[in-house]
């Protein structure tokens, strides 16, 4: 579904790790589909759908808040607030940053790949790309300040 | 205590990574609750993030190009061989790297042109440039006018030479001796190395031999296995215990480099032994940890303060850390490794002075901070010793003022050039810090030499100094219920001292040059 690369990109602001954010999506997924009937034709289904996964998200950042590092409800409501005002902005820095990643040299994309495989830690992708953890965030710095660039480019070539 | 300073775009990337500290995931939360633009710069990440992450997916459902291992075989002969060299942790390596490695050879990872290294040297003078053990050899001729030096081949084969000596290495798979004594070992992996000499040309069959070059002729001796010679007119093949050339000449025997090098070592052991005997009576001491233990120590895990007077109550408990290998083999050391890795002390008393000194091996410097001594949490007074990020020394310690007993930005930090680095990790060093509290001033110094000096500018004189309880190698009990930052030292500490007083430059490069392994 189209709209899913932008509820991901919801779910990580709210959450801390992809682990948490494939559950709550997944969770969101199912209810979404169970109350679809409530879904009214032509209005926003990004904002729907978004009411429903940061509800989602609040409950599960609440049974994992004693372990880990993650944001308070105050914090929470906040960013979901904002996040719903510029779900439009997202879609075009998505559209934007994907024609960047395919102007991409390919060392470079290989880098970017080790760091961004689903499951890894951060100190294992530096371990296989032979390199200290250190290191390896300074590339991975370098490489995200490219893309930073290529995409408000891209946006202002696109924006009217 | 609190990063030096506070980066948001940093921080929040490396929150994304899920690498940011508790303590700065803490200030995170306070800046995005307080700061719209914080929170619109984190929106626009975690969908970058988000992004980077769908597309990750997308290209690994796509073959890659296939990476082939290069190294060549040096003779036709040696290519039956080869298959079974391709064994199950090759194979596995090259499946890992058909998947992960980069397609084109020119990315930003560090390379290096090196075929083998120098294992071991034994009072070893280089012709041109000077060699240490440990450094990396790229395809070059070694000139060795006196000593012994052992390579190792990245194939495998080790060679043991003897000055004066003159070795061309061409390849991990190849050299060529021009002149000198060499005595070559090559285990299954390697078979098929090849070795050069005048009038012949040597391919190992998996064995051990000896070359002799002098005056351009050469003779050869097979200790062990098979070695195919090549001359211009023939190839023959040489079993156990056969020879070729002068029959008259001394091969290189093996135990002579080893045997030699044992008894340098405890030549240099005997004689650190006796200065540390003199050290420990020094009165400035609080405590001086040695990592003697003992093998009736029930628990294990005593680190005793060799203090004279001895003082028991200063002596620390290994946690996890194991005892290993010091700077000479009858040395002890303890190594930390793991999270948990540390030695608990408890020292009490107030200073106006200090001096650290430590004899360590660090492997890796893979955290933000690495622990060298650190107290319990960071309160007035409390020296912080550690390794940053990027290899230097760091020393702190903090003061608030009366009726501030927390936040703040308080902290003296004082940092030293980066002294850790590919050159100096895996071997042993020895680091200084030394603090009064009266100039404020703190000097660092690494191998016996002053590496910074420095006062900060939140300096008051007479405030003292104190360490309560506090530990080596790591950082703090964790509070129950909360997690706490990794800082272990990766590496090991074989001699530990900490004084009350500034000791001069001149005294730590006596300490460092009594206790130089080398």
């Amino acid at each position: 579904m189209a709209h899913e690369p932008r509820l991901r990109g919801f779910l990580r602001t709210l959450l801390p790790t992809w682990e948490d954010v494939d559950d709550v999506l997944q969770e969101t997924s199912l209810i979404a589909w169970r109350k679809f009937s409530q879904f009214e034709p032509n209005t926003h289904f990004m904002a729907w759908i978004g009411t429903i996964a940061r509800f989602e998200a609040l409950r599960h950042s609440r049974t994992k808040a004693r372990d880990r590092l993650v944001f308070t409800d105050d914090l929470l409501d906040l960013l979901a607030d904002e996040s719903l005002t510029e779900t439009d902005l997202r879609e075009r820095e998505h559209q934007a940053l994907r024609h960047c990643l395919d102007k991409l040299p390919s060392d470079q994309a290989r880098w970017l790949e080790l760091a961004y495989q689903p499951g890894i830690k951060f100190h294992e992708a530096a371990q296989l790309a032979g390199k200290s953890v250190t290191a390896f965030y300074k590339t991975l710095q370098r490489l995200r300040a490219i893309l930073q660039t290529c995409m408000t480019k891209e946006l202002q070539h696109s924006t009217p | 205590m609190n990063a030096p300073d506070f980066n948001l775009n940093e921080a929040i990337d490396q929150h994304l990574d899920g690498t940011l500290s508790p303590e700065d995931f803490t200030r995170l939360q306070e800046t995005l609750l307080t700061d719209p633009t914080a929170r619109a710069l984190l929106r626009q990440r975690s969908q970058m993030d988000a992004t980077l992450r769908d597309w990750t997916l997308a290209r690994q459902s796509t073959p890659l190009t296939a990476w082939q291992p290069s190294p060549k075989p040096p003779t036709p002969s040696s290519w039956f061989s080869r298959p079974i060299q391709l064994t199950l942790a090759t194979a596995a390596a090259i499946t890992l790297a058909f998947f992960l490695w980069p397609k084109e050879y020119n990315s930003p990872e560090a390379t290096s042109s090196g075929v083998a290294m120098l294992s071991q040297t034994l009072d070893a003078e280089f012709a041109h440039s000077p060699l240490r053990s440990g450094d990396t050899i790229t395809p070059r001729t070694i000139k060795l006018t006196k000593g012994l030096t052992q390579i190792e081949f990245f194939s495998g084969a080790t060679a043991l030479l003897e000055g004066a000596a003159e070795l061309e290495i061409i390849s991990s798979w190849e050299a060529r001796c021009l002149s000198g004594r060499i005595r070559v070992h090559v285990p299954p992996a390697a078979k098929g190395f090849l070795l050069h000499a005048p009038g012949m040309k040597l391919e190992d069959l998996g064995t051990e031999f000896a070359l002799n070059v002098k005056d351009n002729t050469s003779a050869v001796h097979v200790f062990e296995g098979e070695v195919i010679a090549h001359t211009d007119r023939t190839s023959s093949s040489l079993k156990q215990g056969m020879t070729l050339g002068n029959t008259t000449t001394d091969f290189l025997p093996i135990t002579e480099l080893h045997d030699l090098i044992a008894q340098r070592q405890q030549r240099r052991l005997d004689a650190w032994q006796d200065w540390s005997n003199q050290a420990r009576t020094d009165a400035r001491l609080i405590a001086y940890y040695t990592f003697k233990h003992w093998t009736d120590d029930r628990w294990d895990r005593l680190v005793n303060n060799f203090t004279e007077p001895r003082n028991p109550k200063h002596s620390g408990g290994a946690v996890g850390a194991r005892w290993t290998e010091g700077r000479w083999p009858g040395k002890e050391a303890l190594e930390f490794k793991r999270p948990g890795d540390r030695v608990r002390m408890s020292l009490e008393g107030t200073y106006s002075a200090l001096t650290l000194s430590c004899w360590v091996k660090v492997d890796s410097v893979d955290k933000k901070y690495n622990s060298l001594l650190l107290t319990d949490g960071y309160d007035n007074g409390e020296p912080h010793w550690q390794i940053y990020q990027d290899g230097s020394l760091m020393f702190s310690i903090i003061y608030r003022p009366d009726g501030i007993t927390r936040g703040g930005d308080w902290n003296q930090i004082y940092l030293s050039k980066p002294v850790f680095g590919p050159d100096s990790l895996g071997r042993w060093h020895h680091i200084a810090v030394s603090y009064d509290n009266q100039s404020g001033q703190v000097i660092q110094y690494f191998d016996g030499a002053e590496v910074s000096r420095e006062v900060s500018k939140r300096h008051h004189a007479g405030r003292p100094i104190s360490y309560g309880p506090c530990e080596l190698g790591n950082w703090g009990l964790p509070t129950q219920g909360h997690p706490f930052p990794i800082r272990n030292l990766n590496g090991a500490i074989d001699e530990f001292a900490i004084y009350a007083a500034v000791l001069s430059g001149a005294e730590i490069q006596s300490i460092f040059e009594n206790g130089n392994p080398k």
